[in-house]
């Protein structure tokens, strides 16, 4: 495969999952106002209209984006303008950035090129996804000190806070993960995940780590600062980082939210629920436990995977949004006990035993 | 002197003494209607009943003398039942009016009723129909459906005023309260009737329906309308501005003062506030510049200009040339600011308060003098007594039409009640340079180089000395109109510009800086001086004597 | 009537049990929650989307401005001045609600009037509608049940500051809910002109 070929792939790739992020994160700012009015009984959002035509309020992210795109920018008296202007740029960049290494197939086959359905298999695909959520806390604590607001001080240095001692928890729940499928490549993790355990159960991170799972949701939605984790926003005490933004600077902080809760939802699906994984679905076809099998030619197969990635992925969109409507937010102080006392303690708890058990059963 | 018990409180009175001013000694304050201090006591009302150890009824506590040993209760059932009844009998024909009565608010009716009302009517017999809203005289409104026959201003016209205008008419419940026929209630107190009437029945014509009373401020004053000095309050309403046209004085009301005015002040008096909201008050600086006619300007512009104009002409005509009116409308603060800038600070020789008498003014055996200046006494002492000189406004003024006077300051009211327009306009011709420093437009301000607006006696506090010397302390009662100022702080402005020493800008210092300077006023100060005033002329007698 | 519950401060403050003070299993019973709120309102939506309009509404919402919430009669609406039977505002300006209004809201002017039977009544009578914040004070403090709030009208809007102070002309010409029925008035018009 040449050169040129490749790097068109690549784009043709990076294209791909760019568009699938940011379309589905534009959903996702309907879909919040939507499931939480059906959740509390209400109608919600149903009043733009495109000639007479409401479709369900979906016209409000049209509306939503033009209104972002039109407001006035107002930009703080501040000596950091630059950096104030670059802060949401950085949130959302390192966010996209991480969707390189998710996986969301297995590899096609076109005119005799193998192309895996990734943009990067990077093969320590995971340390490049915590670099990315580190330096994406950049962006977050530069908005906040940028702002020459008190406010928004507080809340870049909660936010700080927050996900210094969440992303303890959050790499340790993975390094049971790792432990078991013995690899750092996102793919080689999917991939691992495709054998079967006890003959039917799918062999899935969630059936290997149960408790990894619960903490590593428990880490993710800390760690992008939603519901019931959002004191660096805290809206009814201080308003948080984005306090001193407006017009769009603050819509990407908004996306950057959105897009976040899309990548925890491809990561939990990628470490705990098989990934691009189908249920019994190999290379070839379906093979069931009881003996039946059911061939599919491999642009099926792959036309399936791809599929059930966008489902799982979505599914988690929808949980997290569902968590987001229901608790309440902590106090900094349960924030910090919970972080440090009770996850922490537990994801070392995790560690320590699926290492012992992988030892064990290794031997 | 008889020694008696009210309400198990033991008090010692002289004899003579009713039980109702006993109880009020005490602080046990008895319900009257018909009872008044300064009048002679009817016993009409029957609202002050009380229980008398020994006595087999009720009796009233505004015509029962104490005597040795009387124990008195003001507060059993007994005397409760029988102030509910009373006032049963007193609103049976009461029209309930309230809405659109005047005196709601401050009516005896209502805060009796609100004490020991009954609350719930028994009366099936429809209310008597009596004269409503009748003009009884220039200042008075009748309304006999609302009276309670107390008599309390029949009383007031027979025994103050001795004009007799008022009677009762006809008997039982159609008894009715009405001038004599052909008589209109026009004496010169005839607004003391809306104060005795403890009800609605008499009400002021010139506050109706101007504002309610419960909006109103009250300030403790002084009267400026003659050399009496008669203690009253000022009720302004500061808050609601929508009412009575934006002014904020709504009405004088006496004040009780046992050494100056009793109860009472004349019509004269009471309306006199209508000056100091009134259209012709001087609200801004006004400034001539030559060659220019005159020009409304700003503070700073106009002193400057009295700095620049005053210098100019002084320095070529000569402080002989140089002359200063300060009329006693004046307060003893502004006089000694006065006295200080320009008798002491500028050396000017020429300072007269001394006018010739008002025309307007008239005397009685009540209250009223015919000097209508408030602070002649003050002034006399403050510009007039230290220095020999000492010469007259009529002296001043005819040395100005000689010509011999060049610049001339003119400070304070009072000079157009006894100086005629075209007089002064024949007299100051010649006058190159006029500061006029006033509260109302005149013929002052029209000739005048430089205007400046000072503020009336409601918008300050001061102090006055009476005809008799008595030194009496008024408040401010509302902020300054327009952009008048108070006097003391012009002169330490024009004494500032000139290096000059100046007096305090604070009425209080400056008071008592000048009882620090002034004999007559050693030892006092605002404090001393209270709500009543002193006289020192009176006090010095004492102390001659002790 | 049933019997009165006391609760006292302190025991409204139970102990949790183990479970609840794990708080997981308090989440997942909060999420089962509000997940069936949302199927079954979802569930609801879709019948009703495909016509199927007997169940129960997926939401309590009331599409204002199409459909409007009934008002109760006791609800305290838009200010209007009582008239009599001549016509003349049975105001009579005694201030009484110009008094007990905490919002300082009501102005008014009192003249006098020829007739001896009335004497007093309102030169103007403005409300700030802007500040007032419909306690309805002015009403219960009324003595001549001169001012009444039965107007029914609730959408109140002008385009300044001025619009929203109402004159005792627009006053007296707004009819009370009971007369007016459902018809809209020409109200929000007039002062947007203004």
């Amino acid at each position: 495969m040449n050169a040129g070929l490749e790097i068109g792939v690549a784009v043709g790739k990076t294209i791909f999952i760019i568009m699938f992020a940011l379309s589905l994160g534009g959903l996702l700012t309907w879909v919040e106002r939507k499931q939480s009015a059906v959740m509390q009984d209400r109608i919600g959002a149903n009043r733009a209209s495109i000639l007479g035509l409401r479709v369900w309020g979906l016209f409000h992210i049209i509306a939503d984006a033009v209104k972002m795109f039109t407001k006035e920018d107002f930009v703080p008296n501040t000596p950091h303008k630059f950096i104030h202007a670059i802060a949401p740029v950085l949130s959302i960049f390192f966010a996209l950035l991480s969707f390189a290494v998710i996986p969301f197939g297995s590899s096609i086959v076109i005119a005799g090129h193998s192309i895996g359905l990734q943009v990067a298999d990077v093969n320590v695909g995971i340390l490049f996804i915590f670099a990315m959520m580190s330096v994406a806390v950049y962006g977050v604590v530069l908005a906040g000190w940028s702002s020459n607001n008190n406010y928004a001080l507080l809340g870049g240095i909660r936010a700080t806070a927050q996900m210094i001692s969440y992303e303890i928890t959050f790499g340790l729940t993975l390094v049971g993960v790792i432990l078991i499928f013995q690899t750092l490549s996102m793919q080689e993790i999917v991939r691992a995940q495709g054998g079967l355990l006890f003959g039917f159960l799918p062999r899935w991170g969630v059936f290997l780590q149960p408790l990894g799972l619960l903490l590593f949701m428990t880490a993710a939605i800390a760690e992008t600062k939603r519901i019931p984790f959002d004191i660096p926003e805290g809206e009814s005490e201080i308003i948080g980082f984005f306090v001193e933004y407006s017009s769009m600077k603050f819509g990407m902080f908004m996306f950057a939210d959105f897009i976040e809760q899309i990548l925890v939802a491809a990561m939990v699906t990628t470490f705990f629920f098989g990934g691009w994984q189908v249920p019994y679905l190999g290379d070839t076809g379906f093979a069931f436990p009881w003996g039946t099998t059911w061939d599919l030619n491999t642009w099926m197969v792959e036309s399936l995977r791809v599929a059930a990635f966008v489902v799982k992925v979505s599914f988690f969109c929808w949980l997290q949004m569902l968590i987001r409507w229901t608790l309440p937010r902590f106090r900094f102080d349960q924030l910090m006990n919970l972080g440090w006392k009770v996850l922490l303690p537990l994801s070392l708890a995790n560690t320590l035993a699926t290492a012992v058990i992988v030892l064990w059963v290794g031997r | 002197m008889p020694k008696l018990t009210i309400d198990d409180r033991t008090i010692e009175v002289p004899a003579g003494t009713t039980v109702i001013q006993a109880a009020e000694k005490l602080g046990i304050y008895i319900p009257r209607y018909c009872y008044h201090p300064g009048l002679s006591i009817a016993g009409s009302c029957r609202m002050c009943l009380v229980e008398v150890e020994k006595a087999p009824k009720l009796q009233i506590a505004c015509y029962t003398f104490v005597t040795d040993g009387m124990v008195v209760r003001t507060t059993t059932e007994k005397v409760t039942i029988a102030r509910q009844a009373i006032l049963e009998f007193l609103l049976a024909n009461h029209p309930l009016d309230c809405p659109v009565c005047d005196q709601a608010g401050e009516c005896k009716l209502q805060e009796f009723y609100m004490q020991f009302g009954q609350y719930d009517s028994t009366l099936l017999e429809n209310k008597l129909k009596k004269h409503k809203a009748m003009p009884i005289g220039p200042h008075i409104m009748l309304d006999s459906e609302r009276c309670i026959l107390c008599s309390r201003c029949v009383r007031f016209v027979d025994e103050v005023t001795k004009t007799h205008e008022l009677g009762i008419f006809n008997r039982g419940d159609h008894s009715e309260l009405l001038p004599v026929k052909g008589v209109t209630v026009d004496n010169a107190y005839s607004g003391c009737l809306a104060d005795v009437c403890p009800v609605g029945a008499l009400t002021d014509r010139d506050f109706r329906f101007k504002v309610r009373v419960w909006y109103l401020d009250k300030t403790e004053s002084v009267c400026h309308g003659c050399a009496r000095g008669c203690n009253i309050e000022i009720h302004s309403n500061r808050r609601r501005t929508h009412h009575n046209d934006g002014r904020l004085i709504a009405r004088l009301k006496p004040r009780f003062n046992g050494e100056v005015n009793h109860h009472w002040m004349c019509d004269t008096g009471r309306y006199s506030y209508k000056s100091i909201e009134s259209d012709d008050r001087l609200v801004q600086p006004l400034v001539r510049l030559t060659g220019k006619g005159q020009e409304k300007s700003d503070w700073t512009l106009a002193l400057a200009q009295i700095d620049e104009q005053v210098t100019h002409q002084v320095g070529r005509s000569g402080v002989a040339a140089a002359a200063v009116i300060a009329t006693p409308a004046l307060s003893n603060e502004e006089l000694w600011a006065a006295r200080g800038l320009f008798l002491q600070g500028m050396k000017i020789e020429k300072i007269a308060h001394r006018c010739t008498p008002d025309p307007n003014g008239v005397e009685d055996s009540l209250l009223r003098k015919t000097d209508t200046f408030p602070n002649s006494f003050g002034a006399n002492l403050i510009i007039g007594q230290p220095h020999t000189a000492d010469p007259t406004v009529d002296t001043i003024l005819e040395a100005a039409a000689a010509g011999k006077i060049k610049t001339m300051f003119v400070i304070g009211g009072g000079l157009l009640e006894r100086y005629s327009t075209d007089l002064l306009r024949e007299k100051l011709r010649n006058v190159e340079t006029l500061i006029a420093i006033q509260t109302h437009r005149s013929v002052l301000t029209e000739m005048a180089t430089v205007a400046l607006p000072m503020t009336s006696f409601a918008e300050m506090d001061g102090s006055i000395c009476n005809f008799e010397g008595r030194v009496q302390r008024y408040n401010q009662a509302m902020p300054p109109v327009g952009q008048s100022r108070p006097l003391l702080d012009t002169l330490a402005d024009l004494a500032n510009r000139w290096e000059l020493k100046t007096a305090p800008r604070q009425p209080e210092n400056c008071f008592a800086e000048l009882a620090q300077n002034a004999g007559y006023f050693a030892g006092l100060s605002y404090e001393t001086l209270g709500d009543g005033g002193v006289n020192p002329s009176r006090r010095s007698a004492t102390a001659a004597t002790t | 009537m049933g019997t009165v519950r006391v609760i006292h401060v302190s025991e409204r403050r139970r102990t949790l049990t183990f479970w609840e003070r794990t708080y997981l299993l308090e989440v997942f019973r909060g999420l089962v929650l509000t997940a069936r709120h949302f199927f079954v309102n979802l569930w609801r939506h879709s019948l009703w989307l495909v016509g199927v309009k007997s169940g129960p509404p997926g939401a309590a919402t009331f599409q204002y401005p199409e459909v409007r919430r009934p008002q109760s009669p006791r609800l305290r609406t838009l200010h209007r001045l009582a008239k009599r039977p001549d016509g003349t505002p049975r105001c009579v300006a005694c201030m009484m609600c110009e008094t007990v209004c905490p919002a300082f809201c009501i102005k008014i002017v009192a003249e006098e009037v020829d007739d001896s039977s009335i004497e007093k009544r309102p030169k103007s009578f403005d409300i700030d509608i802007g500040r007032c914040v419909f306690c309805g004070f002015c009403v219960e403090a009324c003595p001549e049940d001169a001012i009444r709030m039965d107007t029914g009208i609730t959408e109140i809007g002008a385009l300044s500051r001025d619009g929203m102070v109402l004159n005792i002309e627009t006053l007296l010409s707004l009819p009370p809910k009971s007369e007016r029925g459902d018809k809209p008035v020409d109200f929000l018009q007039q002062q947007l002109v203004q």
